[in-house]
């Protein structure tokens, strides 16, 4: 018998193999090519015909025949299949301009933001948070810190006085009274945030009701210079080292020396603009070193003891954080304000 | 109070550059809040310290900056007046003025204030209205001393300082009649009218006009309070009851009515006879103890005798000699805690005698460090922090608010801050009438806008009034929330705070966006937030049936409220707001639905959750159908699921709800557990028929019924 012809056998396969552009009709192409009724198995079956000098030649042209034709099959079946794979993804062409969907998030106000940051520099400081009444007495929010009765001081906070006699806080350091007269054991390190307000007339930067973050140390050995450094650390933490801040001389009956930190405007990087009423400046936080008036008043020796006692003005430097020109937007309910004063992030 | 930069030349040298000015005088705690430029040059507007009467005047400016620049301060020349025989009778009756003089002054040609005079008017922005109410505004601004000038031919019989009494009125300057002045008022009387109000404002009877061709030039030194309560009787404030309610410096009383005298002089004014004056004021020489090593260790700079002598002097503190020879000299005096101290530490100590403009403001050792750091420059003083231990942890509740608000952030919601007060207008929107639960509000009794009468009571008020702002904005998916407090009054007059979370939302639950819909943030919306926040926290916050007993009832929708429960107590509620309080607000379009949680939940620990090895096995699934007519809850029945099933039955789940003509199609989901062994499809289904036929002994007579 002769020799099969397994050329003729692969240009068979080839022809037909060009053809095919399935994956289903591949298969059956590989199956009818090397499966059992195959002309290679066939001629397979026929080897023992061959006469015997020819028939390893033959094996092995047989075997070569095989192989080229799985190698054949399994290449058409990538190419096939990742044609597939590239028709779909063609059919799936899709605007990815569109905007994306889920839940919007919402935000922190600004005001939280920055009173968090302040607490959490305190809380580094060994400060923990304390909490006070809005609606108080005259006492705490006067008369405990050294602002008498007819004292000119008591103009600088006009107050909303309540029905029956107590007052709405004008400033946060009443819980600074209460604390000092509660006694506790130093070093003292409280803070104390929230709401005071003020009875005046309202407009883009005066407000009825407005932000403070109040705080106080006393302890044995506290000096004006680490009054400064304290007031540095949190006026540099919060802006950069790079924003320039000041000191300057203030006056808060319940602290002495009384002292002012002002942070270069931010809109206006100092040249003066409406944000910080032509000053180039802003006061962020007025403080000083607690009076000795206060710590008569509950107890403590003067000479003994001293304080560090500050008020961070939170609302303006919230103002400063969002560089909001007016701060009455941070008090209103607009959502589209807050979206503008966030970005949306938290 | 407005400061002419050429005028302060006058008394002090400068820097020459106005923003270097500016810088120097904030610099020394003269805050200068505007710049303008105006025919006399440069004008600061300047925020004065409210302790510092003595710097109302540019004398006083000047040194405050001489303080820090030492370049030495100018005074104007001042007529020396003579002290006499009083040109008019004068007494004072009260003893709330220390010193009152008069100098009479008389018109001997027509003339005007020199121009540096006028200069001084321009720049404070004031009005030329006649030489002598010219010169006594100039010599205040000049020095800080108010001075009065009566037209001495209107004055009866002699003056008196004294209180009013019950009834009397006085004639005040620019009002149209009389005014009846409070009792016990201080007073510049004649003998038939009032004068003056004293340091405050004088009277139209007796007010110098163009034609006044005598007067009597009144220089006094009032009490601080007196005038105070004064002007705020009155409502009238000055620039003579500004200087006198911070304490005026009874020193300046002859020199403020010389340099009156000096600058009518130039006018055609000449003093006649001699100054009368009447009052027991003296320098009472208050004398400070100054501990140089203390004041060193407490300012951390460096201080010598020497230095600090001098730096206090620039402000005309007077200080002593050193040890021992304050002790040996007449003119010191030492304060009584120097006395008692040992010469060692006296051997540390310098006296220092405080002038009479700063008795108002300094008395403690703490107010002479302030000026000597105010002379070296606060910026100048050393800086650093102090020696510090280990930080503390936030407190559980700040912990929880700040999940909380990580919930409420995933949720889309922005935090809002509203006012702590509002009007009566928002309780009337409300509906909310005498009786109502929410009709108690703790009151402000001062309140410039009515808008700040009422202390809030709730936060759903102001919540509805967010969402009315942003639908006429067009913004019509609104989720707010706010950290805030609610006040209400008690029985004994008092206010009790409580803090509340309140929440609020309007439109989607989920952004909407351009592939569909959504659903709408209903009131199920925000109760899957509390339950995110619940499970957040891992507190048993759980949202039952609406309290009777809530206040804010009656303003939300009264099949779609419900409390929120931490162990049974009610601490809050939710719902959708009542169309009547939307009406109120003239609400259209939208059903907000609101939450208001007492944070008092948030101060207690969550339990840490306890591990349980989840089953190897699949568990077995099972779905029960029930018809609910109106008034059957699905909880009701899934509580008696549960509570009626065998102990492997994990958990019972509502996952759907379809409304039919007569009723609701509830499925309830049943989870059985397989962990006893593989149980036998025909146990589990006996056991689910035994639930059925359970449900319909139970619920049959209410309709319930197994749907098909």
């Amino acid at each position: 018998m002769a020799a099969p012809d397994v050329n003729a056998i692969l240009s068979a396969f080839r022809a037909e193999l060009d053809a095919v552009s399935d994956p289903k009709a591949l298969d059956e192409l590989r199956r009818k090519h090397t499966g059992k009724k195959s002309p290679l198995k066939l001629a397979f079956k026929d080897l023992r015909e061959v006469p015997a000098d020819q028939r390893s030649e033959v094996a092995a042209a047989l075997n070569s025949a095989r192989d080229q034709i799985e190698t054949d099959v399994a290449a058409a079946v990538e190419r096939v299949e990742q044609q597939a794979i590239t028709d779909a993804l063609d059919r799936e062409w899709t605007d990815m301009t569109m905007p994306g969907v889920g839940t919007e998030r919402g935000a922190r106000h600004p005001l939280t933001v920055v009173e968090r940051e302040c607490l959490e520099l305190l809380r580094r400081l060994g400060f923990s948070l304390v909490d006070g009444p809005e609606v108080e007495t005259a006492f705490y929010n006067f008369d405990a810190l050294n602002i008498p009765e007819h004292h000119p001081a008591r103009d600088m906070q006009d107050t909303f006085w309540v029905k029956g006699g107590s007052l709405l806080r004008s400033h946060t350091t009443t819980v600074q009274a209460r604390v000092l007269e509660s006694r506790p054991s130093l070093p003292i390190r409280v803070a104390s945030a929230g709401r005071v307000y003020r009875n005046e007339a309202v407009d883009a930067t005066h407000l009825a009701m407005f932000h403070q973050l109040e705080g106080i140390w006393v302890d044995k050995g506290l000096t004006f210079a680490h009054l400064k450094g304290l007031l540095g650390f949190i006026a540099r933490s919060l802006y950069g080292e790079e924003r320039p801040i000041r000191f300057k001389p203030k006056f808060y009956p319940y602290t002495e020396p009384s002292i002012g930190v002002d942070l270069q405007c931010g809109s206006c990087a100092g040249a003066g603009c409406e944000s910080c009423h032509g000053a180039g400046w802003v006061t962020i936080l007025g403080a000083g070193m607690v009076h000795p008036k206060v710590f008569t008043q509950f107890g403590y020796d003067p000479d003994k003891v001293s304080g560090i006692a500050f008020g961070l003005g939170t609302t303006r430097m919230a103002g400063q954080w969002t560089g909001v020109k007016k701060i009455r937007s941070l008090y209103e309910t607009d959502l589209r304000v807050h979206r503008a004063l966030t970005g949306g992030a938290a | 109070m407005k400061i002419g930069k050429n005028i302060l030349k006058r008394f002090t040298d400068l820097p020459e550059a106005t923003q270097d000015l500016r810088y120097l005088l904030d610099d020394v705690g003269v805050e200068v809040k505007r710049t303008e430029t105006s025919d006399v040059g440069d004008v600061f507007t300047v925020e004065l310290l409210a302790n510092r009467g003595d710097h109302y005047c540019y004398a006083g400016i000047a040194r405050e900056l001489n303080g820090r620049t030492n370049a030495g301060v100018r005074l104007p020349q001042s007529t020396l007046l003579s002290l006499g025989t009083s040109p008019v009778p004068l007494s004072i009756q009260s003893d709330k003025c220390s010193l009152y003089s008069i100098t009479e002054l008389v018109r001997t040609a027509d003339g005007d204030l020199d121009a540096q005079a006028k200069a001084v008017l321009t720049a404070a922005g004031l009005n030329s209205v006649t030489p002598p109410v010219d010169a006594t505004n100039v010599a205040n601004a000049e020095l800080g001393q108010p001075t009065h000038a009566f037209d001495a031919d209107t004055i009866v019989g002699s003056i008196t300082v004294r209180e009013s009494i019950a009834g009397e009125t006085a004639w005040l300057l620019f009002t149209e009649e009389p005014t009846e002045l409070p009792e016990g008022t201080l007073i510049i009387a004649d003998d038939a009218k009032v004068l003056a109000v004293a340091g405050v404002i004088g009277c139209e009877e007796s007010k110098s006009t163009a034609s006044t061709t005598r007067i009597y030039l009144e220089s006094a030194a009032f009490d601080p309070i007196a005038v105070r309560k004064g002007a705020r009787s009155l409502s009238v404030h000055t620039d003579s009851s500004a200087r006198f309610e911070r304490g005026s410096d009874a020193s300046l009383v002859l020199t403020g009515a010389g340099r009156v005298a000096q600058l009518m002089a130039s006018a055609g004014w000449d003093v006649r006879g001699t100054t009368g004056q009447v009052g027991d004021w003296s320098d009472e020489r208050r004398t400070i103890a100054l501990d140089i090593p203390h004041a060193a260790a407490f300012l951390e700079y460096p201080l010598t005798p020497d230095t600090v002598r001098d730096r206090l002097g620039r402000y005309a503190f007077a200080v002593s000699p050193n040890y021992p020879e304050w002790a040996a000299e007449d003119g010191w005096i030492a304060p009584q805690s120097t006395q008692e101290r040992s010469s060692d530490r006296n051997r540390n100590t310098l006296l220092v005698r405080v002038p009479p403009h700063r008795v108002w403001d300094v008395e403690f050792a703490a107010d002479l460090y302030e000026d000597l750091a105010k002379s070296i420059g606060y910026n100048e003083m050393p800086e650093h922090l102090p020696p510090i231990d280990l930080g503390g942890v936030p407190t559980e509740r700040q912990q929880n608010m700040e999940r909380v608000e990580e919930v409420l952030l995933a949720g889309g919601f922005f935090e809002v801050f509203t006012d702590g007060f509002h009007g009566r207008e928002l309780a009337e929107k409300a509906g909310v009438e005498e009786g109502h639960p929410l009709a108690a509000h703790v009151e402000t009794e001062n309140a410039m806008d009515r808008g700040y009468s009422l202390l809030k009571n709730n936060g759903l008020y102001q919540a509805v009034e967010a969402i009315g702002v942003n639908l006429r904005m067009r913004t019509d998916q609104v989720k707010a929330y706010e950290w805030t407090r609610t006040f209400h009054p008690t029985t004994d007059g008092g206010c009790d705070e409580r803090h509340i979370l309140w929440a609020i939302c309007s439109g989607n639950a989920s952004t909407p966006s351009w592939d569909g819909k959504g659903r709408p943030a209903d009131a199920f919306f925000m109760k899957g937030l509390v339950a995110n926040m619940a499970e957040t926290l891992r507190l048993p916050l759980t949202i039952e049936h609406a309290s009777e007993d809530e206040p804010l009832a009656s303003l939300l929708h009264p099949h779609r409220q419900a409390s929120i429960r931490l162990n049974g107590r009610v601490v809050g509620c939710l719902g959708e707001v009542h169309p009547t309080v939307l009406r109120g607000h003239k609400i259209k379009r939208a059903r907000p639905v609101y939450m208001e949680l007492c944070t008092d939940a948030l101060a207690v620990s969550g339990a840490r959750p306890t591990y349980v090895e989840p089953s190897a096995n699949h568990p077995i699934l099972r779905s029960l159908a029930f018809l609910l007519p109106t008034g059957v809850y699905a909880d009701e029945l899934a509580e008696h699921l549960r509570t009626t099933s065998p102990t492997w039955l994990d958990s019972v789940d509502i996952v759907d709800e379809f409304v039919l003509d007569r009723g609701r199609a509830v499925t309830f989901a049943l989870s059985y557990s397989s962990d006893e062994g593989a149980r036998s499809a025909d146990e589990v289904n006996a056991v689910t028929e035994g639930l059925i036929g359970t449900v319909a002994a139970k619920y049959g007579d209410r309709g319930v019924e197994l749907r098909a």
